[in-house]
């Protein structure tokens, strides 16, 4: 799954507009984007645009879409941004399933790789988790509430990456922290083991995504930050494997 | 060097420190960003800077020792300074957020180490933000001991996410905590004693102690009587409310 995402500056209005966002679909089935409050999906495969009914309430986002993404092996898909709506949508049908509601704008959305759950981090530094076991794609739109699975204090979520087997949800922050936690078979009642944290960016941290390996499926983390570096992880115990500088260099 | 004869904020007759000179608000806003330096991670706190009785600048191999007990808000030091005669091989650090109160506990074990030879290096005391960068001080299970005595109750309900003992922060210290490890807490507020219990209650990691086990704990009759605060609770006839957990593996 790809993410780019392209800054749109306004120079002569001193609105901000939020970044406009790319997501693809795992098998290239599909592309998202996102621009401003506005959700436009093209389907690579039938070559056509895909018009997107949204009969949840209220219908469509109001405000800046700040995070999207397909998961679940292109099962799903996930929107989210500063309307404090997090809407769930089927990316086969291009149904919106679910719509949830945050109490602050979401900075930050993940799927399981199973489909079962939904997270959200919050502009507080809060992980949210929904529970989408019971939904089937025919029902109508289901409203859902989610729970509080962790916090980081007081920072902005920048990312949020299950692990490749699922085990681990991992949170990176604008205060330098990656947390690795263990995702449980209850996540509704809080994610509270922290496995480990992986320390050393010296600057907010900006991605994160998993590099898997036939030697090591589990996948390595790899961070990006603001301090110009690239980093592999080991998550189980938290070790700094390797940093790349990718700031400028002298040649 | 005489500097204490003409430095007024240290006492000539004691070398102690004069706490009048160190006054603070007792309150501290916990979300603002203020500008201290944080560790990278764990190893890179310098622990001979702390403790250079134990870690001579020089040579820094030998001395494997961690810091195992930690004071979450030490305020003027009163505790610290009653547990390192306890536990003299122990390594411990206060971490207080108000800059002037962190110096005047700086000052004040400085004194100590100097007109008590061998005594009082175990300890020190550290200006940061302990809601936000507790992982970058202390290793997985390293601590044995964490301390929250008399904090800041934040009354109101829109508050009370400012508050140090929360189920999201008892995450964060139970990860820092090695199992066994406890952590006491005290207060002279019932309804934030309440609190602190029910989230310590409701959290898989941590179990309370049971009365023999309080009973049996030196460290718990420090609680109320070994800081300034508690000295003035008790001077105030007021009432305590403590809750002391340990540590547990959760059960799933």
């Amino acid at each position: 799954m790809e993410e780019k995402q392209i800054e749109e500056k306004e120079t002569n209005r001193n609105v901000e507009v939020a970044p406009a966002l790319i997501a693809v679909h795992p098998n290239q089935n599909s592309v998202a984007v996102a621009i401003g409050s506005d959700l436009r999906v093209y389907d690579l495969l039938g070559d056509c645009a895909v018009s997107l009914p949204d009969d949840s309430s209220p219908p469509f986002h109001k405000d800046s879409i700040r995070a999207i993404r397909y998961g679940a092996n292109g099962k799903l898909f996930v929107s989210a941004g500063d309307d404090k709506v997090v809407k769930i949508w089927s990316a086969e049908s291009w149904k919106c399933i679910s719509a949830v509601c945050s109490e602050k704008r979401v900075s930050a959305v993940a799927i399981s790789n199973d489909g079962q759950h939904v997270c959200f981090a919050d502009k507080f530094g809060v992980v949210w988790v929904v529970d989408l076991r019971d939904i089937n794609g025919n029902q109508a739109v289901v409203d859902k509430k989610a729970a509080p699975l962790l916090a980081h204090y007081c920072s902005i979520i920048t990312s949020l990456e299950f692990s490749p087997d699922g085990q681990f949800i991992i949170s990176a922050d604008r205060d330098f922290k990656i947390r690795v936690t263990v995702f449980p078979k209850g996540p509704l009642d809080g994610a509270h083991e922290i496995q480990s944290f992986c320390l050393g960016h010296t600057e907010f941290v900006s991605c994160l995504d998993f590099v898997c390996t036939v030697d090591y499926p589990q996948g390595y983390l790899v961070s990006g930050s603001g301090d110009s570096t690239v980093r592999l992880w080991d998550i189980i115990s938290g070790s700094l494997l390797d940093t790349c500088e990718v700031g400028a260099k002298d040649i | 060097m005489l500097e204490q004869e003409t430095n007024p904020t240290i006492s000539k007759s004691t070398g102690l420190p004069r706490k009048r000179f160190y006054r603070a608000r007792a309150h501290s806003n916990p979300l603002s960003d203020s500008h201290f330096p944080v560790p990278i991670s764990p190893s890179h706190v310098d622990y001979s800077l702390h403790y250079p009785h134990f870690f001579p600048p020089a040579d820094q191999v030998n001395c494997s020792k961690k810091i195992q007990f930690a004071d979450i808000g030490c305020g003027f030091g009163g505790l610290l300074i009653s547990l390192s005669t306890l536990f003299p091989e122990v390594l411990m650090i206060g971490m207080e957020l108000r800059d002037k109160v962190t110096e005047y506990v700086k000052e004040r074990i400085l004194a100590l180490r100097v007109s008590n030879p061998g005594q009082y290096q175990n300890i020190s005391v550290v200006r940061t933000n302990s809601m936000k960068y507790i992982p970058n001080y202390f290793e997985k299970g390293q601590l044995t001991k964490m301390f929250f005595l008399f904090p800041d109750p934040h009354f109101k309900e829109k508050n009370h996410r400012r508050r140090v003992i929360s189920p999201h922060l008892l995450d964060e210290y139970a990860y820092v905590l090695g199992v066994g490890g406890i952590i006491y807490t005290i207060t002279d507020v019932e309804e934030l004693g309440d609190w602190m219990r029910s989230c310590l209650e409701n959290h898989p990691m941590f179990e309370a102690l049971t009365k023999e086990e309080l009973e049996a704990d030196p460290v718990v009759k420090l609680l109320s009587s070994a800081t300034e605060e508690g000295q003035k609770v008790a001077r105030n006839g007021g009432q305590t409310f403590q809750a002391v957990f340990r540590r547990i593996v959760p059960t799933s």
